[in-house]
């Protein structure tokens, strides 16, 4: 392993002397001094008028009095800047063949991290020069496809692209294109599942291999594996692991992985961190972002602002300050280039942090000194200081100026030229003397405003004599001379006049040229200059970031007060109180301490919330959700047991917002029912404006999503031949996965039994698919079971039992009510809906009854949403088992309560108003299940997070803000193209899961 | 023995038809007596008499005498109340969401006025004895999709054959406005400008689809007695005479405020009479539609803001603020897969409504009276008035309040059976159970 170490970190560009001379010898002089110049030498550090020795390469010397060596041959560089060439910290580069399917390599073509960037470069000439116009002399060098994308690099940027680190971190994404449209992953959810158990593989590899060698007698060799390998090694020595990122969200999986693997972290930005910033404080990654703003929002048509989200606008105001956010919580950033369409535009953006407030050297450093650091390279990169390297950028001005021109860049000790330096302006009006007679010349630039650093300026210029004004033309003007024409007679003279002139401060001198062919002198006088103003400063953004970002988000922190008591209200207990007509009940620390018909605690020492009129019910429970969750279904494969839903959780859902004001405070989110065993849920508590992880509903029990019928044998959409095709294959399916699970449970135990075999043999492969299926086996992990039919139902009571466990629900379970007996008998829990039928065959059969029919059966029922609609009115839907099978009330209520409660395993903690449970509640204006009464509050964890109250103040809060940004909007200048963000449509439906990773798989 | 017949007919039914039988025609006159008439177009009258005939209500008095061959019902204290009327739904047309061959509401192509919903009606459909079992008596059934869908028929929930069943056809043209967002996503092809230019040619395909209609109807018009110059025949141009010339109602699906705009501009330029469908951003248009005297049905009141900015209740308050705008509405539940089957859930859209602001008495028309007159056919049903259609249920409870019990139903003057396939299954299991004694009642 040591061996394979050193040669990585070899420089490769040395190699390049080692080629045969083609044709003569090339030797230009590499001796050098640079005098006259603005030298930044580092970060808040300049040498106002000083020298820099170049000699083959490196910066022999640098400094205000410096003797040029006699060696050297000298250069004025005429007070230009000189900044330490820059480093372009994202360049994506060709990826890997996908192609080429090597035995010695991962078995999926899109995890290659044996795959190095440096090993196929290809800079497009047209790329390498827009980098090198603005700087950027050194670049990192990452594959731009695949999950695992392979090993990034450095290279330089001059032409031979010399390869100056052949490894630095790793490169993971989450999003990848798909090949084939069933290639495995194709979720979010399967990446995710897909790059831990890549990492597991790899601890797994480079065990067993070790013990392979050791004792090759007591071993079958395994087949050695290039990708494990690698990626093994880049964890060994501790190699920075680059998580592209899209989003907010993606901030905080990547940082999950990142802890679970303890991996130093980089983060390729998104441009959302300032939304997230506590997302980072625990890992603390090294961030390379791009600034590619999103372009102005189009809304000047009326109404056209409405497909835009509060958000959106928001995001459009505050995105320059990402950086200044980063500053502010000390995180380390470079800037890159990279994801501008306009690389134009990366000076222009650099002017805007820095007008909005952002220190230059700040961001000087994350052009230099912080992504040399990051690189490994701050001994010889990044600064202007004897023994680094020769790059240089040198620039006619300050370079944070955008209208300052890249004169030149140096790599490796030598020049190349990138533009003219900026001439003498013409621009303005002048005295023209000709032949003894003045005249009034005026020059003006045509695009004034849109001329950028490329584009030719194109200038439009009059003459006057006597009150007549003549247009110019052809005019042109190169550097500091200037030539144009104008017809004669106008100035009295015949044919036309030409005039070729050269500016030596504010004086043009040369000769005009008319009918005669005869030159005669003429002299301009400057009278007015027109300078070119600068705009006014772009201030920062005034907003502020809210949690999550959008319409009712939070500014600060929910309160959580240590006592609330509400007395006199009408508690709907859902215990075995009942429904207790005036009574108190009082929540301390976050937990329900006492229900009773009096209760009195010192004054101020709780909330007090006057109860009369009221109705208290604990917080509804939706045991079918697919809300707060980015990714719902990965349909590749028939098992996908490995991927969890835990990791895609997405806390900036509004609907969980909208569902608080219903009434929920619980939801068990749900993979959907594509396969026959699909994903693991997670249960999650609707904590608004929390992070990722504070969703998650801590003692919940683990479970996992399993489905029958139609969607898994793939019924209802053509064109699939996976395994099963009918619900025989079904069983056959599931009694396979348990018998796998229980082989793989076996050469475990038996693995971990003997000591010797610990030492000698090679261990079992962790199989995250198969730790699932055994903790289901081992009665650990609750499964919810998407069903329909009797037949089905049954059969999958059956299989249960023949392993030894018992099914935790039927999801949907719309023929419930025909097999109650075998529910009860059983022990499996039904988590129905309330009246949904009609959609697909396989619900020919459904009644409205089913619920409370199977109530009536002794079988433990609730009623889900499926729906983000639904999820916001189980109380009404609850009370449709009233109409429909006459259930009690307090019955009716349970389904959406205590019953959810219990079938997730989490009712010691939830679902009923009893002492030491949680205080998760809901108080209504009126009787809980009437379609008339609303919610008032809502609370989890004795925290309130709806109010009606607070409600109508976001509502007015949110409103304002909106208007305001508009008004900014429309009142800031400049073209508008908005097209940077990813979710880019504002309108939602929330039907039925139909947003489901285009498997097209629909889960109901 | 009569159970027992019962019971094996309905073994071999597929469900694939419903095995209510059809109300017989009303050959006696009947009187309701001492009911709570809840007329909707005027007051609740308690304890008035009710009488109809021929399958039309004839009187509303107190204390009506019943000639010897009229069949009297005591309903003291129960409520009668109007059918509720579905505005846009598949009934008929669809019988389950997922299996092709039984969807029947989607022709072919975009442009598809001359398509009629009636003709392919299914009196049979298993959604209908359990749409009126919830009170729902007659629905406008729709075609859908393309820009052009067809003509939608108003059909009563009962009947041998779809003949009998409807009760007016056509109620209107059905249109899907063009979407008028633009796509700004980061993975779209075409320009900003580009896809302007596409609305405006959707829209622009209208425009010349009327000047088409008018000058086919010119040319039919004008019989010319030269062979040649005989204008031939086009069924699409022909169906579309009645709603471009004779101006029937046109229904236009929109859901954006710019897409309402743009259709209402359409329809002054046209001069044609069209009504909005699904309507969300209509509160943002009011001064338009009251202006131009519009109605809008509106699509499902419980469901979830258009946007992620909006008020999270707004859908909740939609008929309100359109009431209190003066905009004339209806209301409707979604359709499409999966909805189909929930028009039977119409009263809780109207109940949702009136939770967030609007009148009870309000909510009630916005299923009966309001859909009849928007639907064109308050001349015959949406109210208790004499001359109109018995159409009407007598309930336990009152409208507009949950867990309804609904006891007798009529359509024109046939009483209609409100047993279906989901009562039969609940009693047939529970009959399993009763029988192993394990139904904890």
């Amino acid at each position: 392993m040591q061996k394979i170490l050193v040669l990585v970190f070899i420089p490769i560009f040395l190699f390049g002397q080692l080629k045969p001379v083609e044709n003569l010898q090339k030797n230009a002089p590499r001796v050098w001094t640079l005098t006259n110049a603005m030298i930044h030498t580092s970060p808040g550090d300049f040498i106002k008028s000083g020298s820099i020795v170049i000699r083959n390469g490196k910066i022999e010397a640098v400094g205000r009095y410096i003797k040029s060596p006699k060696d050297s041959y000298e250069i004025d560089m005429q007070r230009a800047h000189i900044y330490a060439g820059f480093l372009e910290t994202w360049l994506e580069t060709k990826s890997y063949d996908s192609k080429s399917k090597s035995k010695r390599k991962h078995w999926d073509s899109k995890v290659r991290p044996d795959y190095r960037a440096v090993d196929n470069i290809e800079v497009k000439d047209k790329a390498l020069k827009e980098l090198r116009s603005l700087g950027f002399t050194t670049a990192h060098i990452a594959p731009d496809q695949g999950i695992f994308r392979g090993q990034t690099g450095v290279i330089s940027l001059s032409d031979q692209l010399n390869s100056i680190n052949s490894s630095v971190a790793q490169a993971i994404d989450f999003k990848y294109r798909a090949k084939k449209n069933r290639e495995y992953p194709r979720s979010l959810l399967g990446v995710i599942a897909h790059i831990r158990q890549t990492f597991y593989d790899s601890d797994w590899y480079l065990k067993a291999q070790e013990i392979v060698q050791e004792y090759p007698s007591e071993n079958e060799p395994i087949s050695s594996n290039s990708s494990l390998e690698s990626l093994g090694l880049s964890r060994a020595l501790n190699k920075p692991f680059v998580f592209i990122s899209s989003n907010e969200n993606s901030s905080s999986r990547a940082i999950n992985i990142v802890k679970e693997f303890n991996l130093s972290p980089w983060i390729l930005g998104s441009g959302y961190e300032y939304r997230v910033l506590d997302y980072f404080d625990e890992v603390k990654p090294f961030f390379i972002m791009p600034i590619n703003f999103p372009a102005k929002p189009n809304i000047t048509k009326p109404m056209s602002d409405l497909q835009f989200s509060t958000r959106e606008l928001k995001h459009w105001d505050m995105a320059p300050d990402n950086l200044f956010y980063l500053t502010n919580s000390e995180f380390d950033f470079s800037i890159t280039s990279h994801g501008l369409k306009k690389k134009n535009d990366f000076r222009k953006n650099l002017q805007r942090i820095i007008e909005r407030g952002l220190n230059k050297d700040i961001v000087l450093a994350a052009l230099t000194t912080q992504p040399a650091e990051a690189l490994g390279l701050e001994e010889s990169f990044g600064k202007i200081a004897k023994g680094y390297n020769a790059n240089l950028v040198v620039v006619d001005g300050d370079y944070f100026d955008h209208k300052s021109k890249v004169v030149s860049v140096w790599i490796d000790g030598e020049e190349i030229f990138i533009s003219s330096k900026k001439g003498p302006s013409f621009l303005g009006t002048w005295s023209l003397k000709y032949k003894g007679t003045a005249y009034d010349l005026e020059i003006k630039d045509l695009l004034k405003g849109q001329t950028s650093i490329a584009t030719n300026k194109i200038y439009s210029g009059t003459i006057s004599y006597q009150g007549r004004k003549t247009d110019l033309y052809n005019i042109d003007i190169y550097e500091s001379s200037i030539s144009f024409s104008v017809d004669g007679a106008s100035l009295d003279q015949k044919g036309t006049l030409t005039f070729n002139g050269d500016l030596t401060d504010s004086q043009i001198i040369g000769t005009g040229k008319g009918l005669s062919q005869e030159s005669s002198p003429f002299q301009a006088d400057r009278k007015n200059k027109d300078v070119e103003k600068d705009s006014n400063l772009e201030p920062a953004s005034k907003l502020s970031v809210f949690k999550p970002e959008g319409t009712y988000g939070l500014i600060k922190k929910h309160q959580k007060p240590n006592a609330i008591l509400i007395n006199d209200a009408t508690l709907w207990t859902c215990g075995p109180k009942g429904t207790l007509a005036e009574w108190d009940i009082l929540f301390v620390d976050g937990k329900i301490e006492q229900v009773a018909p009096d209760i009195t605690v010192p004054q101020g020492s709780a909330i007090l919330i006057e109860g009369a009129g009221k109705h208290v019910t604990p917080g509804l429970i939706d045991c079918h959700s697919h809300s707060a969750a980015s990714s719902i279904n990965e349909g590749t494969q028939y098992i996908t047991s490995e991927v969890r839903m835990r990791d895609v959780l997405d806390p900036t859902d509004i609907n969980i917002y909208r569902q608080l004001g219903g009434g929920l405070t619980t939801a068990n989110v749900l993979h959907g029912s594509a396969n026959p065993i699909g994903g693991q849920n997670a249960v999650i508590k609707l904590r608004w404006g929390s992070n990722t992880n504070q969703l998650l509903f801590k003692n919940a029990p683990e479970g996992i999503k399993f489905a029958l019928g139609e969607n898994v044998k793939q019924a209802n959409w053509g064109g699939t031949n996976r395994y099963p095709q009918t619900r025989m294959g079904v069983e056959q399916v599931m009694r396979d996965a348990f018998r796998a699970a229980l082989d793989y449970k076996h050469a475990n135990d038996n693995y971990m039994r003997n000591a010797k075999y610990q030492r000698t043999k090679i261990p079992p492969r962790r199989d995250l698919e198969l730790d699932a299926i055994v903790e289901i086996l081992e009665g650990e992990r609750l499964v919810h079971c998407h069903s329909y039919r009797q037949d089905e139902i049954i059969m999958l009571t059956r299989v249960a039992e023949d392993f030894g466990f018992k099914i935790a629900t039927f999801q949907h379970v719309l023929e419930g009510y025909k097999v109650a007996d075998r529910l009860a008998e059983h022990g499996a829990g039904a988590s129905t809906f309330s009246d949904w039928w009609q959609y697909k065959y396989e619900v020919i059969d459904a009644i409205p009854y089913n619920g409370s029919m199977m109530v009536k059966s002794n079988v433990l029922v609730s009623f889900n949403s499926d729906d983000d609609e639904l999820a916001r009115r189980l109380n009404t839907e609850a009370a449709k088992a009233i109409q429909y099978g006459n259930l009690d009330p307090n019955e009716a209520l349970k389904l959406v309560t205590i019953n959810p409660a219990k079938q997730l395993k989490i009712d010691k903690y939830v679902g009923s108003l009893e002492p030491k449970k949680d205080a998760d509640f809901v108080i209504w204006d009126g009787e809980p299940l009437s379609i008339y009464s609303k919610v008032e509050e809502t609370w989890i964890d004795g925290i309130r997070y709806y109010s009606q109250k607070d409600n109508k103040l976001l509502e007015e809060r949110d409103a304002e803000l909106r208007s305001n940004i508009i008004q900014k909007i429309l009142s800031t200048k400049g073209p508008s193209t908005f097209s940077s963000s990813k979710k880019s449509s504002s309108m939602h439906s929330g039907h039925k899961c139909d947003i489901l990773d285009n498997t097209g798989v629909y889960d109901d | 023995m009569m159970i027992k017949i019962i019971f094996t007919f309905f073994l071999f039914s597929l469900g694939v038809s419903n095995d209510q039988i059809p109300g017989e025609e009303q050959k006696r006159p009947i009187i309701l007596k001492g009911g709570i008439l809840h007329t909707v177009s005027t007051d609740v009258f308690e304890g008035y008499d009710i009488l109809f005939s021929k399958g039309k209500i004839v009187r509303i008095e107190k204390n009506i005498m019943a000639s010897p061959e009229t069949d009297v019902y005591d309903v003291f204290g129960k409520h009668i109340i109007p059918g509720y009327i579905a505005p846009i739904t598949r009934i008929g047309l669809v019988e389950i969401g997922l299996v092709k061959q039984t969807r029947d509401f989607a022709e072919r192509g975009s442009f598809n006025p001359n398509v009629k919903a009636n003709v392919s009606y299914n009196p049979d459909s298993d959604l209908i004895p359990i749409t009126r079992s919830n009170g729902v008596l007659v629905v406008n059934s729709v075609p859908a999709g393309g820009r052009i869908s067809g003509q939608s028929s108003v059909m009563m929930l009962d009947g041998w054959t779809w003949e009998r069943a409807t009760l007016k056809h056509p109620s209107g043209l059905h249109i899907n406005w063009p979407s008028m967002r633009i796509n700004y996503g980061a993975n779209v092809k075409k320009s900003e400008k580009q896809q302007k230019e596409e609305i405006q040619k959707s829209i622009r395909d209208l425009d010349h689809m009327v000047r088409d209609v008018r000058a086919y109807f010119q040319r039919i018009k004008q019989r010319s007695r030269i062979a040649g110059e005989r204008q031939k025949s086009d069924l699409r141009l022909e169906s579309m005479i009645p709603f471009v010339v004779e101006k029937k109602k046109i229904f236009i699906h929109a859901d954006e405020a710019r897409q309402i705009k743009s259709a209402v501009e359409w329809a002054k330029k046209n001069d044609l009479k069209i009504i909005i469908v699904g309507g969300s951003d209509s509160w943002r248009l009011t001064d338009l539609l009251v202006k131009n005297n519009i109605p809008v049905v509106i699509d499902q009141v419980e469901k979830i803001p258009t946007r992620r900015f909006e008020p999270i209740h707004l859908p909740y308050k939609l008929p309100f603020l359109l009431k209190q705008a003066g905009v004339q509405f209806c209301l409707n539940t979604i359709i499409g897969y999966p909805n189909d089957g929930n028009i039977r859930n119409l009263p809780n859209e109207a109940m949702r409504a009136a939770a967030y602001g609007l009148d009870k008495s309000e909510a009630l028309r916005s299923i009966t009276l309001s859909t009849a007159e928007i639907l064109g056919v308050d001349d015959m049903i949406g109210s208790l008035d004499i001359g109109k259609d018995a159409t009407f249920f007598i309930s336990e409870t009152p409208p507009m309040e949950m867990n309804p019990k609904i006891l007798m139903a009529f359509i024109q003057g046939n009483e209609v059976d409100l047993n279906n396939h989901q009562k039969m299954l609940y009693k047939k299991y529970q009959e399993k159970y009763r029988r192993q004694g394990q139904l904890n009642q």
